[in-house]
C-alpha cells in the first residue's frame, strides 16, 4: 500500500512525543509516589545561624514523617542567602519549572511577607515562622500560615505580665532593629504603654548590619529608664544584651528582650548574662508536652540534646503542613486550605489549633527570667517560665481581609 | 551635652578597638601590598581559640598568649604554601585566594564548634564597671582600649625607630634592593605576615568577651577593617589609628543624632574621605 504524504508527515510529527513518552511517563509516576515540599530557608547571609538551625528543625521532621498518604516526602531546600529576592526567585522556579505547590519556611519577616505572597498568586500553600504582624495581618492570604505568634502577642505575652510585676516601672527605653519585624514590635509596645498610662522615654533605632550598640546604650542610660525593651531578634538581641550589661545598665534597669530564641540564645549569652534578663520565647523545652515530647525525641536522635526553639519551629511548622495533609486526605490545595483551617493537633507547645480567620496557630508564648548559675539544675536549665500566654488580636482587629 | 561628651568618650574607646581590629590588615598591606581577605578568618579563629581555652582552663591570659601564637603560625602556613605565589599577581588573585581561605576557615569552625554562637565570659576581675566622673564604663573595654593603646606605640617604635622597622619599610619601598643588600625579603615578608597574623588574633581574643563568638564574625571585622584603613590611608600605622578613632567617633555621637543612621554614616564618612583624599587622610600618594 502506498504511503500518502499526509500520512507521513502525521507520522512524523507524532514521532518526537512518541520519543518522549516514557520519561514524561517515568515523570508522571515519580510524582504520584513523591510529595515534593520546598523549604526556603537562608544558609549564608546575615541570618545564616538561624537559618542553618530553622532547616534542621524542617528536614529532621519530614525525615521524621518520611511519608504522607503513602506518598515519599522528598525536601528539597531553598537557600535564599539571606535575601528576600533570591527568595521570591527561587520559589518562583521551583513552582514553575518542578510544579511545586508545598513551600514551608522562612528566616526572617521580609523573606516570609515577599514569598506569601508569590506562593498566593502560583496557587501553593505556605507555612511559616515570621514573627510580623502583616504576615497574618494586613498581607494575609488563602495560601499563608504561621506558626509562631505575631509580634502583637510576644509584645502583650511579655510586657503585660512585666508591668503587673512591677507597677513602678514607669519609664520605658527601647532599642529597635529597623526593619519590618523590629518596627512591628516597636508599634506594639507603644500602644500597651500608652494603654498603661506608662512613658515611653525614647528609642533607638539600628540597622540590620550594626553589631556596637554602645551609643544606643548610653543614649539609653542617660534618660534613666526602668525597662529597656529590646526590639529586634537573632544575634543583634544578643550584642544588645551583652552591651547592655556591660555598661551596667542591670543594676537599677529591667532588661527585656521581647522576641527570643531560648535556648541557643541562652547559651551564647552563659549564665552570667541571663541572670535577671527578662526573655520572651516561643518555645522551651522544659515545658512538658505530647508535641514537645515528640520534638523532643527526634532532635535528641540527631543531636544527642535538647531541642531549641529554632529547631522547635523548624519542626512546627513541617508538622502543620502534613498534619494538614493527613487531615484532608488530599494534597491539593483548595481542600487543604479548607481542612488546615480550624484544625487542632498536639504542637511543640501543647495542643495548638489554627485560627481560620487568619490563619494564625493560637498557642503559648513565654515571659522567662535568667536563673543566676548556682540556680540551674543541668546545663540547659537557663531560666523559668514566669508567665505563659495566648495574647492574640481579635481577628476582626488584625486588618486580614482574606482573598 | 554632657551625653555628647559621653559619647566622645565612647566613640574614642571604639576607635581603639577598631585600630586593634584593622592594625594586622594595613600593616601587610603596607609593607607587601598585599591584601588579605584572610584577616577576618584569622579573627574569627583566635576569637574560637579563646573560647576553647577560656572554656577548658578559664584562663584568658593564656588564651592571650596561645591564641595569637597559634594565628602566628597558622598565617606562616597560608603564606608559605599559598599566598607567596601571589605576590607577582594582580591584587584580585590575591583577594580571590584570600576569600577562598576564609570561606574555608568559616566552614571549618561551623564543622568543629557548630553555627550558633557561643558565650566568652568576661575575666572576673574585669567584670564590672568603672566610675570616670559622672559617667559609666566597662572595665573590661577599658582594658581592651589600654591595650590597643599599649599595641600602637610599641608597633610605631618598631616600625619607625629599629633597624628591623627600617628592613621592613625598605622592603615595602623596593623588595628587590633590599635583596641586593643581602636581606632576606622572603623572610621579612614571611614574619611580616607573621606579625599581621598575629595582631588579627590578639583583636579576636580580646573581642570574645564583648562579642561572644560565631562563625560569621568575620564578615563584620573585615568591613570595619577596610573601613578603618581606607579612611586612614592603606598601608599607614597612624593611618590605622587616625581612621579607627574617626569612624568610631562618627559611629557613637551619630548613635545619639540619628540612630538609624550611624552605621551607614561609618560609609558616609568613607565616602567623603576618599573624594576629598583618595589616598585616605594619611595615606602615601
Amino acid at each position: 500500500m502506498p504511503i500518502e504524504r499526509r500520512t507521513l508527515l502525521k507520522g512524523l510529527a507524532a514521532a518526537p512525543a512518541a520519543l518522549a513518552a516514557p520519561p514524561l511517563l517515568r515523570h508522571a509516576m515519580a510524582q504520584s509516589e513523591t510529595l515534593d515540599v520546598a523549604a526556603v530557608y537562608s544558609l549564608s547571609g546575615t541570618f545564616a545561624n538561624v537559618g542553618t538551625l530553622l532547616n534542621n528543625g524542617s528536614q529532621w521532621a519530614m525525615e521524621h514523617y518520611g511519608s504522607v498518604l503513602g506518598r515519599k516526602i522528598n525536601y528539597i531546600l531553598l537557600d535564599d542567602r539571606g535575601d528576600a529576592g533570591e527568595a521570591v526567585r527561587k520559589v518562583q522556579e521551583a513552582m514553575s519549572q518542578r510544579g511545586i505547590k508545598h513551600i514551608i519556611g522562612c528566616t526572617n519577616s521580609a523573606i516570609a511577607l515577599a514569598v506569601q505572597k508569590e506562593v498566593n498568586a502560583r496557587g501553593g500553600i505556605y507555612v511559616q515562622m515570621a514573627g510580623a504582624d502583616e504576615s497574618t495581618g494586613k498581607d494575609c492570604n488563602k495560601a499563608n500560615f504561621r506558626w509562631p505568634v505575631a509580634s502583637y502577642s510576644a509584645v502583650n505575652a511579655t510586657m503585660r505580665p512585666l508591668i503587673e510585676k512591677f507597677p513602678n516601672a514607669k519609664k520605658w527605653y527601647t532599642i529597635t532593629g529597623q526593619y519590618v519585624f523590629g518596627d512591628s514590635l516597636l508599634t506594639n509596645v507603644k500602644d500597651v504603654l500608652k494603654e498603661k498610662g506608662l512613658q515611653h522615654v525614647g528609642n533607638s533605632y539600628h540597622s540590620l548590619s550594626d553589631r556596637e550598640y554602645s551609643g544606643y546604650i548610653a543614649t539609653a542610660l542617660a534618660s534613666s529608664p526602668d525597662v529597656l525593651a529590646i526590639c529586634n531578634f537573632g544575634n543583634q538581641t544578643l550584642d544588645v544584651i551583652r552591651q547592655a550589661i556591660s555598661y551596667g545598665m542591670k543594676r537599677n534597669t529591667k532588661i527585656l528582650a521581647i522576641w527570643s530564641t531560648g535556648l541557643d540564645q541562652f547559651q551564647a549569652l552563659g549564665p552570667e548574662n541571663c541572670e535577671g534578663v527578662y526573655f520572651g520565647c516561643n518555645f522551651w523545652h522544659g515545658v512538658d508536652t505530647p508535641g514537645g515530647r515528640e520534638v523532643a525525641a527526634v532532635v535528641k536522635a540527631k543531636t544527642g540534646d535538647v531541642p531549641n526553639y529554632l529547631q522547635a519551629c523548624g519542626y512546627a511548622v513541617a508538622q502543620v503542613l502534613v498534619e494538614g495533609i493527613k487531615k484532608a486526605g488530599t494534597t491539593e490545595i483548595a481542600p487543604l486550605i479548607k481542612a488546615m483551617e480550624g484544625m487542632t493537633y498536639e504542637g511543640p507547645t501543647g495542643l495548638e489549633k489554627i485560627r481560620p480567620e487568619d490563619h494564625q496557630v493560637i498557642k503559648d508564648y513565654y515571659l522567662m527570667l535568667g536563673k543566676a548559675k548556682s540556680a540551674m539544675k543541668d546545663k540547659n536549665d537557663f531560666a523559668e517560665v514566669i508567665a505563659a500566654t495566648k495574647a492574640f488580636l481579635p481577628p476582626d482587629k488584625t486588618g486580614c481581609k482574606m482573598a | 551635652m554632657q551625653l555628647f561628651l559621653f559619647q566622645v568618650l565612647n566613640g574614642l574607646g571604639i576607635g581603639m578597638i577598631y585600630f586593634l581590629l584593622s592594625v594586622g590588615l594595613t600593616l601587610i598591606f603596607g609593607l607587601m601590598r598585599f591584601v588579605n581577605f584572610a584577616h577576618g578568618a584569622f579573627y574569627l579563629v583566635a576569637a574560637y581559640l579563646a573560647f576553647a581555652i577560656v572554656g577548658l582552663t578559664g584562663s584568658m591570659v593564656l588564651a592571650l598568649v596561645i591564641a595569637p601564637l597559634a594565628v602566628a603560625i597558622l598565617a606562616v602556613a597560608t603564606e608559605r604554601l599559598l599566598l607567596r605565589h601571589t605576590y607577582r599577581m594582580p591584587h584580585e588573585a590575591q583577594i580571590l585566594i584570600t576569600f577562598a581561605i576564609a570561606l574555608l576557615i568559616q566552614e571549618v569552625v561551623i564543622m568543629q564548634f557548630g553555627p550558633l554562637g557561643q558565650n566568652v565570659p568576661v575575666p572576673q576581675a574585669l567584670s564590672g564597671v568603672v566610675f570616670l566622673g559622672p559617667f559609666v564604663y566597662p572595665a573590661y573595654r577599658l582594658a581592651v582600649v589600654a591595650v590597643a593603646a599599649v599595641v600602637a606605640v610599641v608597633l610605631w617604635i618598631v616600625v619607625e625607630k629599629t633597624k628591623l622597622g627600617a628592613v621592613l619599610r625598605a622592603g615595602s619601598e623596593s623588595a628587590e634592593m633590599v635583596a641586593l643588600l643581602g636581606i632576606n625579603v622572603d623572610r621579612v615578608f614571611m614574619a611580616t605576615f607573621a606579625l599581621g597574623g598575629a595582631l588579627a588574633g590578639l583583636a579576636g581574643v580580646l573581642a570574645a568577651p564583648l562579642r561572644g563568638v560565631e562563625p560569621f564574625m568575620s564578615a563584620e571585622a573585615l568591613g570595619i577593617a577596610f573601613v578603618v584603613v581606607v579612611v586612614g590611608g592603606l598601608g599607614t600605622l597612624s593611618g590605622a589609628l587616625v581612621g579607627g578613632l574617626l569612624i568610631g567617633l562618627v559611629q557613637s555621637i551619630m548613635s545619639t543624632l540619628w540612630p538609624q543612621g550611624a552605621h551607614l554614616m561609618i560609609y558616609a564618612a568613607m565616602a567623603l574621605v576618599i573624594l576629598a583624599r583618595p589616598t585616605g587622610l594619611l595615606g602615601r600618594t
